[in-house]
């Protein structure tokens, strides 16, 4: 074990290098600049990391400085909505943003195995389809269904709030996901960020408070 | 559960969509990107090819096709394998709001989970399950010749690609199985399937 252990850390400490941030928080300060720039007026996209030098400096090894588990929504691409590029995140996106083994057994080799982060962010999304399924109670085609009643517990904690019931379970599936995330990988240090993107504005914000 | 309304999208048959998408690889492999901007981002949702990709930092599939907002439905997992919820995914793209008929399976180079797969290491659950979805794709290339990661990397994406067309052919989709390089930026063909 420990001979794997240190056949796997090889590549990241190669890749050390060139990571921008060494805290979550630090971490976590460079994605919301990058966000600042896509939706906040004055500011401008930097496209960093988007060039033939930057392909070049992590062709071999990655390093990653964020972990990124978002939709697979067509309008919430992290690389963008934070102004980030190659080499930055570690992305794993499937719609609705819920985890099942392959989606958790990826974030493990990032944050666990590989160790390239301890900042993981959650990023839900407004008027997510696959929430709008879960609540409308739609019935679906196999393995889509699965997906969607994954999606059931937070359509469920969040039936008696106020307001929109796609909005809140969007946000109570933020919460529930990252609560599993944190409950895997608090032993690994990791830190995990509760998120949600406004497709009307660009802006990421913190979800709407839990209700118990 | 209604549908989108369809607004304008690049390409209308699969091949015409996977032509803007190779465009968009060369602007990128050559260097001459576009420029999102942010004017473009309450676009409705519409995406012209549906991208299954790995979870890797260095093959954004926005960044390596050049595209932006709305363009492309992604699912990212490391190793770029299949399972209920992935595929679940590409059916609610492809089946259910109908939003295109291109699928890409999109390996790459020196995939980290390949290569777990393929030195076989022990590791902790549920990442040894998702490893474990690789393994047919370890075996079936196990007598090809040449580097068994890429070779593994390359079954990958056939054994993907036609578990896919399998699934969605019905609903006329086109599946295409592509490999990415981080040290070129090109995307191109895997190896042909070796029996």
């Amino acid at each position: 074990m420990r001979k794997l252990l240190l056949l796997l850390a090889i590549p990241m400490m190669c890749g050390a290098a060139d990571v921008p941030c060494t805290t979550p928080q630090a971490c976590w300060d460079l994605l919301k600049k990058g966000n600042d720039n896509w939706w906040k007026k004055g500011r401008r996209l930097q496209h960093p990391n988007q060039t033939p030098a930057r392909r070049r400096a992590v062709k071999d090894h990655q390093a990653p400085f964020a972990v990124v588990l978002t939709c697979s929504d067509s309008r919430v691409p992290p690389e963008v909505v934070f102004d980030r590029g190659v080499g930055d995140l570690f992305v794993i996106r499937v719609a609705g943003n819920v985890l099942d083994k392959h989606a958790t057994g990826s974030i493990q080799y990032a944050v666990e195995v590989k160790k390239y982060a301890k900042l993981i962010v959650v990023l839900g999304h407004q008027r997510c389809g696959a929430v709008e399924a879960a609540v409308e109670g739609t019935k679906l085609p196999e393995p889509l269904a699965t997906l969607v009643a994954a999606l059931k517990p937070a359509v469920e904690a969040s039936k008696n709030w106020p307001g929109d019931p796609v909005e809140n379970a969007v946000d109570a599936n933020i919460y529930l996901v990252a609560k599993q995330l944190t409950d895997a990988f608090q032993k690994d240090g990791a830190v995990v960020m509760r998120k949600r993107y406004s497709l009307d504005t660009g802006v990421v914000s913190d979800p709407q408070p839990w209700k118990p | 559960m209604g549908k989108f309304v369809r607004p304008l999208v690049p390409g209308t048959t699969p091949l015409g969509c996977w032509e803007v998408l190779k465009q968009g690889n060369e602007n990128w492999s050559k260097r001459r990107r576009s420029d999102e901007t942010a004017a473009s981002r309450n676009a409705v949702q519409a995406p012209f090819a549906v991208v299954l990709a790995c979870s890797d930092s260095r093959v954004p599939p926005e960044v390596v096709f050049d595209r932006g907002i709305g363009d492309l439905f992604v699912i990212r997992v490391a190793g770029n394998v299949l399972d209920k919820h992935v595929t679940g995914s590409i059916q609610f793209a492809v089946q259910v709001q109908e939003f295109t008929k291109l699928i890409v399976v999109l390996g790459h180079q020196r995939c980290g989970a390949v290569e777990a797969a393929v030195q076989g290491l022990k590791l902790p659950e549920p990442l040894a399950t998702l490893v474990n979805a690789l393994r047919p794709a370890v075996e079936a290339s196990r007598h090809w010749p040449g580097d068994p990661v890429e070779n593994a990397v390359d079954a990958n994406i056939h054994l993907t690609t036609k578990q896919l067309t399998d699934l969605f052919q019905k609903d006329g989709a086109v599946v295409l199985g592509k490999r990415y390089s981080p040290h070129t930026g090109e995307i191109s063909d895997p190896q042909p399937w070796k029996p």
